[in-house]
């Protein structure tokens, strides 16, 4: 029960931040809801997949996978391409305490330091600046996935498919 | 409009490489320009080559039956997202297929479209700084500590946008505001004000994080267009950079 009160809640404020950005980046008003939902699910599941003892790569990559599927599937309702609604859908997902933890760490290893503190920071920081990199491939891999295995230039094409 | 093969070739490829800048200065990627400027010539019945890159776009049109080539280069302008241009030229595209829009009927759109609102800017402000306090949230931080991201985010985000109005570099612009927002934060990082003040010291900068430039850079390296990629992605980096920095500056100022 604490458990679903604690993913409820995480599932509320990771749709707070998708719409956030999704202001900032100035999306039509009538896909604010749908980016709300995409988000808030897609970051859910990857918590999910944290919980269940997987990676954050992986975690993200399913989470960015859901995402994409259902920007499609909305796509097709809301009238915008899939990527309006999947980037801000995303942003909550984008590793920017790793990234930013590694910049940190570059930045830092040009002060000066002895040897052992080098060594320690150069491993955190090796270790956060990889995690960042291949959880933002991954993200964007998962978003683009529905396109690459369907092998559709346009989700308009799809929606025969769909409907027939 | 009777407009001879050329008169016809000339205004298309202005139409053309309109979209095109505005697509790519509104934040979409390489493959979505191609396609939406293919698309919209072809429905008109013309070849068309082109050549993406992040500050210009050239085309070349081609009309088979005169044997006539056309070639026309344009800046793009500065880029800023603006989803509601990508969605609206998308639609745009789908409707000159349909029902087969004239010159003119384009032109006017392309012109309703530039002339849209944005969001006012007070809902930016809250919306974004409420972005903020949420991925403090996320992180585990508690009432105090989202009150402060909420508050750091909203000055540095004013911060920004008052810079990018006095057109400073963009980069710098980035600059200032992590450097206000952490300057913010901080302070409740120096005071222990709240259990983990730490959180909203991390989470204070993430409205600045180039979510758009990473993730169309990775998009365009699967698509094979490694040029663009790269070019994105480094530009990604800097921004990156830049609120590195604008972080170093608040660290070094308290000491933490």
């Amino acid at each position: 029960m604490e458990d679903l009160l604690l993913y409820i809640d995480r599932w509320f404020w990771l749709g707070v931040g998708a719409i956030g950005f999704a202001i900032l980046f100035n999306v039509p008003r009538r896909t604010i809801l749908t980016i709300f939902l995409l988000g808030a699910f897609g970051g859910t599941l990857k918590f999910i997949i944290l919980a269940l003892g997987g990676s954050i790569i992986m975690g993200s990559f399913f989470g960015a996978v859901l995402v994409g599927f259902l920007s499609i599937l909305a796509a097709h309702y809301k009238h915008a391409p899939p990527f309006v609604l999947a980037i801000p859908a995303v942003i909550p997902m984008v590793p920017g305490a790793f990234a930013y933890r590694a910049m940190l760490g570059v930045i830092h290893l040009t002060e000066k330091v002895d040897h052992d503190t080098f060594l320690k920071l150069l491993e955190e920081t090796t270790d956060n600046g990889l995690k960042a990199f291949f959880v933002l491939a991954a993200l964007s891999l998962g978003v683009s996935a529905p396109m690459l295995i369907f092998r559709r230039e346009s989700v308009k094409n799809m929606k025969v498919r769909i409907k027939s | 409009m009777n407009l001879t093969g050329e008169e016809q070739v000339n205004e298309l490829s202005k139409i053309l490489l309109e979209v095109g800048s505005l697509l790519m200065s509104s934040g979409a990627n390489s493959a979505r320009i191609r396609i939406t400027i293919n698309r919209i010539a072809g429905a008109y019945g013309f070849d068309v080559d082109l050549l993406i890159t992040h500050r210009a776009l050239m085309l070349t049109i081609y009309d088979e039956e005169q044997d006539y080539f056309y070639s026309r280069l344009k800046r793009t302008s500065p880029h800023s997202a603006n989803f509601r241009m990508v969605s609206g030229i998308s639609r745009m595209s789908w409707k000159i297929v349909e029902e087969n829009w004239d010159f003119d009927q384009v032109e006017q759109e392309l012109a309703r479209l530039k002339s849209l609102p944005h969001y006012p800017r007070w809902v930016v402000l809250v919306m974004v700084s409420a972005a903020g306090a949420a991925f403090c949230r996320v992180f585990g931080g508690v009432y105090l500590e989202l009150l402060v991201t909420f508050v750091a985010t909203f000055i540095g985000l004013f911060v920004r946008q008052e810079a990018v109005k006095k057109s400073f570099n963009p980069y710098l612009a980035i600059f200032f505001a992590a450097f206000v927002s952490s300057l913010i934060a901080g302070a409740a990082l120096k005071l222990q004000i709240g259990e983990n003040p730490e959180y909203a010291f991390a989470t204070s900068v993430l409205y600045l994080i180039p979510g758009i430039p990473l993730i169309n850079s990775l998009s365009d390296l699967l698509d094979g267009n490694i040029m663009n990629g790269i070019v994105r992605g480094v530009n990604g980096l800097m921004i990156s950079f830049s609120i590195a920095l604008g972080m170093i500056g608040a660290i070094v100022i308290y000491g933490i």
